[in-house]
């Protein structure tokens, strides 16, 4: 939501000078002391146990030790972590997932963004409707599907006239959690697009109009490319938050079963807070925390290079 | 851009069409919610009938049960508290660094936006390893107050952004007139940016609030059964020793998420003046 | 310095000065603080009964701090290592001896002083295993309160229908008894709690101890977790899921809640649990079929005494940094003693004391207390050392995949062992 407006916000306005006649001495410390809170706060809560956590990643850190008493062991954690197949195929489930989860968001947002655009009464009725998914607590929501999809007494599989054991088999548990994360986040891309296509400017579809274009081809070639730009930030946004997806996974399969569904973030819970080893637990998340930036520096990338052209 | 519907015969199967797709999307989205809320007023055995039942008397005594654990009326406060307090924490610390961004230039802006980008994106994981180990040595865990720190790190950033925003959107004459008039820039900001803010701040609180709430992580890990917040009770229906307990689970469950569906009601009109706005600057 | 050590002679000074005079070293406190974790039901007993009577008696409330699992053993780790006064009363289960047993007063001398105050305590009531499960490298490092170890339960009637007039004692006998028994698609023959979780190294450790396997030599770092007696145990238990297809196909998403439901809705005849689970698989409210549940030990590989199993259970202990450990040294004594054993085992605890397990009147009313008690008396403990938390993971991965049939037990235990290499090595034990 706000998010997409970092990504595409040209940077603010230099400041209006106003004729400042008697600049007053307090005002010389104002953006000093608005800014200051917020980052003495950033510090504390952000900073400081980032850099923390990259002094522990290179540590061989246990918890009865003092708090900056662990012994230097270079890159031992990160090799170990390397080392670890449980690890790289963490790595390998989680980019697959998120592509799954983000393109199917993607694809079920934009028809149901275009469903909610055509100008009907009630359309506010079913928007309210189609936003609950994506506003209620994760870990409720998955729980929910839990339910549905229990073996025996699971509405899903009567329905289905099987006994499919969703999240007990590895393709089946990582198709219900993928499931359950599209039930959830489409709506939200759904609101970004929609949020889109009500800006955009009509007069290049009338002009379609006249030259006799077909609706389709007005879709391919006029609202598609004016769309773009939405289009990027509802993907960069869904793909860093599914790159981090837990509350789901946790509630539904604790990463199992045989490890299908052990995402980073399960892998980096479980050594941080299972395996008690927050050495490993520092260097799996700084993994992650540099993977998260380059996704989110390539698509910055991306964007600008089309604000470029 | 609305869609233009031909001659009235295509418009009338069209509309049809859509209000079709829409209504059976809508059953698709909200069809689980319902079917939960259903089995929260059903019997354990009627819970477990097969097939399963459509039509049944309806009993509350799964309500009562779960508010007969004294500690779901403390967990909701809990709750209450953190995400309010986090709330209250971001917009004191946030508001006045949020209109310090959009009007002045000042050293390191970019850098410090830049920083709550990353903040934003960061998995809350990789936070919640070091701010553990640092709060359990501090004592801090367990704590309410280790929670709204933990909650900051989303919220913060949240109601700096859409507060820069919106402070872009305000004209600036009005503070510029002030500023002439001999006001300084507190008290400009204090009489004539923040009451004008209002709607903003309002937009912003739901927003983090409703992500305040529905947290699991960061409360998981930082809480006790004294300090610990509606979604980990709910969780531990779900997962113990005594027997599946679905009548616990649905109606906890029910109970957690009915304040987020009143707040996605109250944060409609913003929610997509939020995404819209943001997204025009483009 | 010197002024904080005055403020803390003065400090002194008022509280003796204070303080009625009593039997005690230690001056009464307000409170005493209890670390615990919050699964189960088994705690009711303490917390409504047990806590409240010692309040009446002493004046002294028991605050209890309950976590769920994992925060509660960081809590413990975190307060602990840093010497934290905080806690009066910590309590742990096996697999943590390792590293609270440093933190802990040694507990022969706690028990020393229970005798002296209470010569009914009878510390020689305490079963043999649970005395073992709370020793750590030769220190006694809590006072036991629950016991769970691993049981066998029984459809009695549809076995005694199917000409097994008593419960299987070796692995052959079982999987024929299985064979006989199974009936899908409703009612299978065997029940485990087969998710890859906390529970899944219960599922293995019954049929690894019993065919004489055995896990990991923590003071070598020999590994023996795909020596031949681990693997046919490990294939034995995937072959009865997988080959066979005797259980239900939903077990690999069963844990402890999931297999009490099983049992209640009569999804298979021979289970796999947990003691006291007996109780609620027979509870006439919530069972579809009360009552007909049996219980035994687990069988042995050829013969009935080579029958072992895993035991694990908590225990109360005193930290060495707690100032009011007399007074909670008088909580543990009480909430160990005879009488409240008794009562907590009818509120759903499984208590360690012989007398309290083979009490004929609870004998009779719910089955499992016997059969807990000689299970235990032979039992193999959890591990406690460390690094069997991160040891234990990737056995859940392994058994994972031979219940899921992805892998033989010999190739996902060799996975295993490698993995545990690693593991010890990232620990410091065995070779560099």
């Amino acid at each position: 939501m706000a998010d997409a407006s970092t990504i595409l916000a040209k940077p603010p306005l230099a400041a209006t000078a106003p004729a400042r006649r008697r600049p007053l001495a307090l005002d010389r410390y104002f953006v000093t002391l608005t800014v200051l809170p917020t980052f003495v706060v950033m510090v504390a809560i952000f900073g400081l146990p980032l850099l923390f956590s990259l002094y522990l990643s290179f540590t061989g850190w246990s918890p009865n030790q003092a708090l900056l008493g662990g012994a230097f062991v270079g890159f031992d954690n990160y090799a170990d972590l390397f080392a670890d197949p449980v690890f790289i195929g963490s790595i390998g489930i989680t980019f697959g997932y998120t592509t799954a989860a983000v393109s199917a968001q993607l694809a079920a947002g934009l028809g149901i963004a275009l469903l909610l655009n055509v100008d009907l009464p009630y359309m506010r009725a079913f928007r309210t409707a189609l936003v609950v998914p994506m506003m209620i607590t994760p870990i409720v929501g998955a729980l929910c599907w839990k339910l549905l999809l229990d073996p025996s007494h699971g509405v899903v599989n009567y329905w289905l006239g099987q006994k499919i054991i969703w999240l007990g088999q590895p393709d089946t548990a990582m198709l219900a959690v993928w499931l359950v994360n599209v039930w959830q986040s489409t709506p939200y891309v759904a609101l970004i697009l929609l949020a889109g296509l009500r800006s955009l400017p009509s007069e290049p579809r009338e002009a379609a109009a006249i030259d006799g274009a077909s609706r389709w081809q007005m879709f391919l070639h006029i609202t598609l490319p004016l769309l773009k730009p939405y289009l990027l930030v509802a993907l960069l946004l869904r793909t860093i938050f599914e790159f981090r997806a837990f509350d789901n996974i946790y509630a539904m399969t604790g990463g199992g079963p045989a490890n299908a569904t052990m995402v980073l973030s399960m892998f980096t819970y479980l050594a941080s807070f299972v395996r008690f080893d927050f050495a490993l637990g520092a260097a799996a998340s700084w993994m992650m925390l540099l993977m998260s930036m380059l996704i989110c520096l390539f698509f910055i990338a991306v964007i600008r290079r089309r604000d470029a052209n | 851009m609305a869609i233009v519907v031909g001659s009235r015969r295509t418009r009338w199967l069209g509309r049809a069409l859509v209000y079709a797709a829409l209504s059976l999307l809508s059953l698709l989205f909200l069809f689980p919610l319902l079917w939960v809320l259903g089995l929260s007023f059903k019997t354990r055995m009627q819970t477990f009938a097969d097939p399963p039942l459509f039509l049944w008397w309806p009993t509350i005594e799964n309500y009562v049960d779960v508010f007969g654990r004294s500690d779901f009326g403390l967990a909701f406060l809990n709750t209450l508290i953190v995400s309010g307090s986090a709330v209250g924490l971001s917009l004191c610390v946030g508001v006045p660094a949020a209109y310090a961004f959009a009007r002045f230039p000042f050293r390191g802006r970019s850098f410090l936006f830049f920083a709550l980008l990353v903040m934003r994106m960061l998995p809350p994981i990789a936070v919640l390893v070091p701010m553990y180990v640092l709060f359990s040595k501090l004592g801090l865990t367990t704590t309410r107050f280790s929670v709204v720190l933990a909650y900051s790190t989303f919220s913060l950033p949240l109601v700096v952004w859409i507060m820069r925003g919106f402070f872009e959107d305000l004209p600036a004459e009005l503070e510029e007139s002030a500023w002439i008039d001999g006001a300084n820039r507190f008290t400009a900001f204090r009489l004539i940016v923040l009451p004008l803010a209002k709607p903003g701040m309002v937009a912003a609180s739901i927003l983090c609030l409703q992500l305040a709430w529905n947290d699991f992580l960061f409360a998981a890990v930082l809480t006790n059964n004294a300090s610990q917040t509606l979604p980990v009770k709910m969780m531990t229906f779900s997962a113990g020793d005594s027997g599946v307990d679905w009548g616990g689970v649905t109606a906890s469950g029910m109970l957690v998420i009915l304040p987020v569906i009143i707040f996605s009601f109250l944060a409609q009109r913003h929610l997509v003046a939020g995404l819209s706005s943001g997204a025009v600057k483009g | 310095m010197p002024a904080i050590r005055r403020r803390t002679l003065l400090a002194t000074a008022a509280a003796t000065t204070l303080a009625a005079p009593n039997l005690r070293a230690q001056t009464r406190p307000e409170k005493l603080v209890y670390i615990g974790e919050n699964q189960g039901g088994w705690k009711r007993a303490l917390m409504e009964e047990v806590a409240p009577a010692f309040e009446k008696a002493t004046g002294i409330k028991i605050e209890f701090t309950m976590l769920p699992v994992d925060a509660w053993r960081a809590r413990l780790k975190a307060e602990l290592g840093a010497g934290s006064t905080g806690i009066d009363i910590a309590q742990w289960s096996v697999g943590m001896a390792g590293w609270m047993s440093p933190h802990v007063l040694d507990h022969n001398e706690v028990v020393a002083k229970i005798a002296q105050r209470d010569p009914d305590f009878a510390w020689d009531d305490f079963l043999g295993g649970s005395k073992v499960a709370a020793t750590y490298d030769g220190k006694l490092s809590g006072i036991p309160y629950r016991i769970t170890t691993g049981i066998m339960v029984y459809q009695k009637e549809i076995l005694a229908k199917a000409g097994f007039a008593t419960f299987p004692t070796t692995f052959a006998e079982f999987e024929k008894a299985a064979m006989a028994v199974n009936s899908p698609p409703d009612r299978f023959a065997f029940g485990v709690m087969g998710k890859q979780g906390s529970g899944l190294y219960t599922s293995i450790a019954s049929w690894l101890y019993s065919a004489g396997g055995k896990l990991v030599d923590f003071k070598t770092g020999e590994i023996f977790i795909n020596a031949p007696e681990a693997v046919l145990a490990l294939q034995f238990l995937g072959d009865l899921v997988v080959k066979n297809k005797l259980a239900p196909p939903e077990v690999t998403t069963w844990e402890y809640d999931e297999i009490i439901a099983g049992g209640q809705r009569d999804r298979f005849v021979m289970g796999q649990t947990f003691a006291p689970y007996m109780t609620l698989m027979n509870d006439p409210v919530n069972s579809k079929i009360p009552g007909r549940w049996a219980g035994a030990v687990v069988p042995g590989h050829t013969a009935a005494s080579q029958s072992r199993t895993w035991i694990d259970g908590h225990f109360m202990a005193v930290p060495k940094y707690s100032k009011n450990a007399d007074w909670a040294i008088d909580f543990i004594r009480m909430a160990c003693s005879k009488q409240w054993q008794l009562r907590s085992m009818e509120r759903g605890n499984a208590p360690p004391r012989g007398s309290v397990l083979r009490n004929p009147e609870m004998a009779a009313k719910l089955g499992w207390p016997p059969i807990a008690a000689q299970a235990i008396e032979t039992g193999v403990p959890t591990p406690a050392h460390p690094v069997w938390d991160t040891l234990e993971l990737s056995l859940r991965t392994g058994v994972s995949e031979v219940l899921l049939g992805q892998k033989t037990a010999k190739a996902a235990l060799d996975a295993v062992a490698a993995d545990w290499q690693r593991g010890l090595r990232r620990a410091g034990i065995g070779r560099g």
